[in-house]
């Protein structure tokens, strides 16, 4: 989108140490973990670029209830615009679905570049055909990096440093285990310490809440009506999808340390989703002082367990 | 039906008023203690917000003390506070307990309308009209009574002799049945503020205002008494938000209310430009009000990972250099402790009254 209005598109590097600890620092103590990554990656930018895409996702679902994303997603250039100094001016991207179409806020977004109407329109209709792309490659269980990389030829703009992601391959091995969390905790290679590969590497296939259809998570949801949160809905609905499925053999709930959602939905889904005949599900709460170990030990003793209950079960 | 709320500040006055005219048995849990909190803390979710970890130690309490209803606001908003029904009802529920929910809001009005068909002799309507009219009226004497106190404890003679008239005063309005009653309980009680002794050559004391998460802001349980603490250390306080505008906010009744909700939405806009569900609009309007009426400081009282407070947390510092005016973060989660927050509070005293000397 950014590329059809005339703009280049500077990427932040991969999360790593520095830039962690540029976020934290910047930071309000209590705050969770995905918006002190966001700050590393913003401070990442500066200097290297002209103008700063910050979006302010308020309400990303047309719903007849009030729906919203998080008050830090819908604060998030506040914050940021508040507590950070010398950025480049900031472009400011609003979704606020449920008030104001989506169109008319990427039209919003282009006039601020100073791109034409028609231009914009183009760029639209291009840019949303590519995300029906990634989105079919994520449905088919392509990590997002990998999908992004199939989809645009080059995955981060060619930029890459730092951790690499290893590939997990798919369906070769005898159990399944469901990630289930937000996507830039899981797919953070940083603050998940490559969760997916360490799965991989212990003879687990990984399926993603992407792969879960949306019409299968609506189906979900309706068990389980009155939340507003639409990520943590996604986030409920797959967990629910994957907790009655047998083919599943194992769900992890990856939470970042006081994530507000999280908290609710993490209790709501231990609660009230899981029976009897549901496979096992952990909990990992992910935050910024997590160890690897302490992550390796974990997902390991998970698999263990599921590797023995099937054992004695046969 | 015995029913229970759990503690917000003195919103059980008005609150066992509407309950107990609508023919219920109304359970006050005892005040959230270390020991409730510490019960909610190991039931709730790690991370979840104080305020839940309190409430359900005071449900726990409840339902101890032999409540069969609990009841409880719900809503779907960005918030976790809509959810705390929901979640610590079904917490409950898995220790073992059994009661009924009244979720107001997410049921709607007429299954809560019709709940009390049972308990209610005779018309069920009138009952309600009655309760209402009860529980407006014991909001308004506990807000009076509240006020009045904020504005003699600096210049109490005696320390302590506001305080027990103000807990003297509120349980007499919480006796009180009848209309009649309350408006005769509430004379006595504010003529028995009145006759609190005070000394006469007032200096001119320090002004704060108090403003943050409503519930860490009202609940004397979760912030060590901060009113009374101010208060005793010869400080006039201001607390942005009442219990009495918390009741009735959301009925949109009260013309005051939502006019004020209004400005301090568009005061605030150039810091939080949309709706994050908490009171982060009336945090920055209170900052900015503050500085405007020439305040000497600013308390900002938040729950540990309370979500919109945490935004305005971030935001502050700013709003604090460009209106010149000095803001104390408070966060309070279970394990603060009283002598770590009374250190605070007397440093930013002290700072104060530097910075006041320094002016003059």
């Amino acid at each position: 989108m950014l590329e059809g209005v005339g703009a280049e598109v500077v990427l932040s590097r991969p999360t790593g140490t520095d830039l962690l600890e540029q976020g934290v620092r910047h930071c309000v103590d209590d705050i969770c973990v995905p918006v002190k990554l966001y700050y590393g990656h913003v401070l990442d930018l500066v200097g290297r670029c002209d103008r700063l895409f910050v979006s302010r996702l308020v309400s990303v679902e047309k719903a007849e209830n009030d729906t919203y994303t998080c008050p830090k997603l819908i604060g998030l250039p506040d914050m940021i615009k508040s507590s950070l100094e010398g950025l480049p001016p900031m472009l400011e991207f609003t979704v606020d679905v449920q008030n104001r179409s989506f169109k008319s806020s990427v039209k919003r977004m282009g006039s601020d570049l100073g791109a034409p109407a028609a231009k914009v329109r183009k760029a639209l209709a291009a840019a949303l055909a590519v995300q029906a792309q990634y989105d079919s490659e994520l449905l088919h269980g392509l990590p997002p990096a990998e999908a992004m990389k199939k989809v645009l030829g080059n995955g981060d703009n060619g930029k890459s440093k730092g951790k690499t992601e290893e590939k997990p391959a798919r369906g070769r091995h005898d159990i399944n285990i469901a990630l289930v969390g937000h996507e830039y905790l899981i797919h953070d290679h940083f603050i998940s310490h490559n969760l997916p590969a360490k799965l991989d590497r212990l003879s687990a296939n990984v399926v993603y809440m992407a792969q879960v259809p949306a019409d299968a998570i609506e189906r979900e949801l309706e068990r389980y009506p009155g939340i507003s949160w639409t990520y943590e809905k996604e986030l409920l609905g797959s967990a629910s999808y994957f907790l009655r499925r047998p083919d599943i053999d194992g769900v992890m709930l990856v939470e970042g340390f006081a994530c507000g959602p999280d908290s609710i939905i993490g209790e709501i889904i231990t609660r009230e989703v899981i029976t009897d005949e549901s496979p096992p599900l952990i909990t990992l709460v992910l935050d910024e002082h997590t160890g690897e170990a302490g992550v390796a030990t974990r997902v390991e003793a998970f698999v263990d367990l599921i590797r023995r209950a099937s054992r004695m079960k046969q | 039906m015995k029913v229970s709320t759990p503690h917000m500040g003195n919103a059980y006055i008005p609150l066992s008023a509407l309950l107990s005219n609508l023919g219920a048995e109304v359970i006050i849990p005892p005040r959230p203690t270390r020991k409730s909190i510490d019960m909610g803390a190991l039931h709730a979710p790690e991370f979840v917000c104080l305020p839940f970890k309190v409430n359900l130690g005071d449900n726990l309490h409840a339902l101890q003390m032999g409540a069969d209803t609990l009841a409880m606001v719900s809503g779907m908003w960005a918030c976790r506070f809509g959810y705390y029904g929901r979640v610590q009802h079904k917490i409950l529920r898995d220790i073992g307990f059994e009661f009924d929910s009244i979720l107001l809001g997410r049921d709607g009005l007429l299954p809560v309308y019709n709940k009390f068909r049972d308990t209610v002799d005779g018309n069920l309507l009138r009952a309600w009209a009655h309760a209402i009219r009860a529980f407006r009226q014991k909001a308004r004497a506990m807000d009076t009574l509240e006020k009045m106190s904020r504005n003699i404890r600096p210049f109490e003679r005696a320390r302590g002799s506001t305080t027990t008239a103000l807990a003297d005063g509120l349980a007499l309005v919480h006796k009180a049945f009848s209309l009649r009653e309350i408006a005769e309980a509430t004379e006595e009680s504010v003529a028995m503020m009145e006759a609190v002794e005070m000394e006469d050559d007032n200096p001119k004391p320090l002004r704060i205002a108090v403003l943050g998460e409503i519930y860490a802001v009202l609940e004397p349980a979760l912030n060590f008494d901060i009113d009374r603490k101010l208060g005793e250390m010869g400080i006039m306080s201001y607390p942005v938000m009442s219990v009495y505008k918390w009741l009735f906010r959301p009925l949109k009744i009260d013309p005051s209310i939502m006019v004020d909700e209004r400005m301090a939405r568009r005061i605030a806009k150039p810091y939080i430009a949309y709706v994050l569900g908490g009171e982060e609009h009336q945090t920055i309007t209170g900052t900015i009000r503050a500085a405007r009426k020439g305040y000497d400081g600013v308390i900002h009282l938040y729950p540990f990972t309370c979500m919109p407070e945490n935004i305005c947390r971030t935001i502050l510092p700013s709003v604090e250099a460009k209106y010149d005016i000095p803001v104390l973060n408070l966060c309070l989660d279970e394990h603060a402790s009283p002598t770590g927050i009374a250190t605070r509070l007397e440093a930013f005293v002290d700072l104060l009254n530097q910075r006041r000397r320094k002016k003059i």
